[in-house]
C-alpha cells in the first residue's frame, strides 16, 4: 500500500496524529510532497492516517497485490 | 445587534429567492440566554435554507453575505484563497489605517512568505517543547481553586491558563490578562463606538510595544518579528503591527472559549464525563469533538472577481461566510451532528478553517486544550453546573460562553 499525497497539505497534522512513524512532516509540520511506502500491517492506520485529513490531501492506494486479495471480505 | 450602515441594500444579482433573514446575531438561539447552546441552534440552517444563500446584514460591521452552508464548499471556498480573498482591510475601513492583518488578510502567493516566518514558532515540535509549561500552569491553577468545591471556569481557569499561555509566546504581561480580554471582547461584542475604541487600542498598544521591542529587543516574539526578513529584506514596522495585531486578535480568547464550552458539556452530561475520567486516553478524541460541536468562529472571505459557485452568481466585492459552526453540523458530513459523540471517528472538523489560511496557532491550541481538560479532570471531582447558576451562551461574530459556574463535593 501506498499513501498518494493528492492535495496540498496544509499542515494541520492531523495524519501524523494518528501514525506519526508513517506520516513524516518537515520542521514547520507539513507533510513532504512524494508518496509513502506503508510497510505490512500498517495498512488500517494508514488509510486512518488518510482519512483523517481536513483537506482530503490523502489518499491511500493498494498497489501490488492482486485484486482477489485487495478485495475485502464482504460480511 | 448593531448596524452601523441604515440602509440596507440587497445587491441586483442576489436573487430574492436566495435571500433569507437571518444573521448570527438575530437568528433563533443567538441572542444572550442562559443555558443555551447557540450551536445546536443554527443546525436547522441544514434543513430550511438553500445550500448557499444571502443574508443581507451578517457581519458585525454590518455587512450583508453569503453563507456557504455544506462543509464540503467550505473547503472548497477555503482552499481557494485566488478567488475568494482573504483581504478585508478591516482595520483600514474602521480606523483608516493601512494595516492589513498579516498573514491572514494577505494571499497567496505573498501569504506563503509571512506564513513561513510563523509555521517554525507554532509546528507541532514547537509546540510539544511548551507542553510542560502549559501542565505546570494548568496544575497550579487548578490546585489554587480545588478546595473551594466552586468556581468561575472562564475567569478562574480558563483565561488565566490559555491567556496566560497565549501572552507569554507573545512575550506580553499576564498581570494585564484581563484587560487584553476585555479589548477583544469589546471587538467583537461591544457596540460600533466600543469596536472603534478597542481596535485603536489595540494597535496602539502594539505600536508602543514594537517601539520598545526595537530599542531593547527581548526574547519574545515582537523581538523575533523585528529581527525576520521576507525577500531578504526586515520585515517593516506596517508588517510587523500587523502580524502582531493578528495573533493578538486571533488567538486570545479563543482557547479558552473552547475550554469553556467543553467543561460546560461534560458538566451537563455526566456520563460523558464519566468516560473521560476511565479513560483520559479518549480526551484527545474528546476534544476534536467539542471544537466540532462547539465551534466559536467563522471565516469570512471576498470574492476576488465574478464567480459561479455552485449556480449562485457572486460578484467580486461580496462577502462570504464560512461559518465553522454551520459546516461543523452539515449531516452529509458529520453522521448524526447534532449528537455530540465523545468518540466519533473521522472527524474532519473546520473548527481551524481549510486552505492556506489554516490556523497557524491550531497545534498550540489543541495541545493546550489535551493538557486542560487532563489536569482538570484528574484533579477535580466530578463537576455540574453550580444549582442556581446557569452560563450564559451567545452567537454573534464569534460565539461564546460566560459566567460558567461549576461545583463539585
Amino acid at each position: 500500500m501506498k499513501v498518494k499525497v493528492t492535495g496540498v497539505c496544509q499542515g494541520h497534522a492531523r495524519c501524523a496524529a494518528i501514525a506519526p512513524h508513517l506520516f513524516k512532516l518537515d520542521e514547520d509540520g507539513y507533510i513532504r510532497p512524494e508518496d509513502i511506502d506503508v510497510p505490512p500491517g500498517d495498512e488500517a492506520l494508514a488509510q486512518r492516517g488518510a482519512r483523517a485529513c481536513p483537506e482530503r490531501a490523502l489518499s491511500a492506494v493498494d498497489d501490488g497485490a492482486p485484486a482477489e486479495e485487495r478485495r475485502a471480505p464482504r460480511i | 445587534m448593531d448596524v452601523q450602515r441604515q440602509d440596507v441594500v440587497i445587491p441586483d444579482h442576489v436573487p430574492p429567492e436566495l435571500v433569507r433573514d437571518f444573521s448570527f446575531w438575530t437568528a433563533p438561539g443567538m441572542a444572550p440566554q442562559p443555558g443555551g447552546c447557540p450551536q445546536a441552534a443554527l443546525s436547522y440552517v441544514h434543513y430550511e435554507m438553500p445550500r448557499i444563500f444571502y443574508a443581507p446584514v451578517n457581519t458585525y460591521d454590518g455587512y450583508g453575505t453569503w453563507v456557504i452552508t455544506r462543509a464540503d464548499d467550505q473547503r472548497r471556498v477555503l482552499q481557494d484563497a485566488e478567488t475568494f480573498s482573504n483581504n478585508r482591510f478591516l482595520f483600514k475601513e474602521a480606523l483608516g489605517e493601512d494595516l492589513p492583518m498579516v498573514p491572514l488578510e494577505i494571499d497567496p502567493p505573498e501569504h506563503g512568505k509571512y506564513r513561513a516566518l510563523l509555521n517554525p514558532l507554532l509546528s507541532p515540535k514547537r509546540v510539544a517543547a511548551m507542553a510542560q509549561g502549559a501542565r505546570e500552569r494548568a496544575v497550579g491553577l487548578i490546585e489554587g481553586l480545588k478546595g473551594r468545591g466552586s468556581c468561575e471556569a472562564l475567569t478562574e481557569f480558563a483565561f488565566p491558563y490559555a491567556v496566560g499561555i497565549f501572552l507569554r509566546f507573545l512575550g506580553l504581561p499576564d498581570n494585564r490578562l484581563m484587560e487584553f480580554v476585555g479589548w477583544a471582547n469589546a471587538q467583537f461584542h461591544g457596540t460600533p463606538e466600543e469596536r472603534l475604541v478597542a481596535m485603536r487600542t489595540v494597535m496602539d498598544f502594539m505600536k508602543e510595544l514594537v517601539a520598545r521591542r526595537r530599542s531593547e529587543p527581548v526574547d519574545d516574539f515582537v523581538s523575533f518579528l523585528l529581527a525576520a526578513e521576507v525577500d531578504g529584506r526586515p520585515l517593516n514596522d506596517r508588517e510587523i503591527l500587523g502580524i502582531a495585531t493578528l495573533l493578538f486578535e486571533a488567538g486570545l480568547d479563543t482557547v479558552a472559549a473552547a475550554l469553556a464550552f467543553g467543561l460546560y458539556h461534560l458538566a451537563t452530561h455526566p456520563d460523558d464525563q464519566a468516560k473521560l475520567r476511565a479513560e483520559p486516553e479518549l480526551i484527545k478524541t474528546a476534544l476534536e469533538e467539542f471544537l466540532r460541536a462547539y465551534a466559536t468562529t467563522q471565516l469570512i472571505r471576498r470574492a476576488a472577481k465574478d464567480v459561479e459557485f455552485e449556480g449562485v452568481q457572486i460578484k467580486a466585492g461580496d462577502f462570504i461566510s464560512c461559518a465553522s459552526m454551520i459546516a461543523n453540523r452539515d449531516p452529509r458530513e458529520f453522521p448524526d451532528p447534532d449528537r455530540v459523540d465523545i468518540q466519533r471517528d473521522n472527524n474532519r472538523h473546520v473548527a481551524f478553517a481549510y486552505g492556506p489560511h489554516r490556523c497557524v496557532g491550531s497545534h498550540l491550541a489543541r495541545m493546550e486544550l489535551a493538557i486542560g481538560f487532563e489536569e482538570f479532570l484528574a484533579r477535580i471531582p466530578p463537576f455540574r453546573i453550580k444549582e442556581g447558576t446557569a452560563p450564559t451562551t451567545y452567537g454573534g461574530h464569534v460565539f461564546g460562553i460566560e459566567n460558567l459556574v461549576l461545583a463539585w463535593d
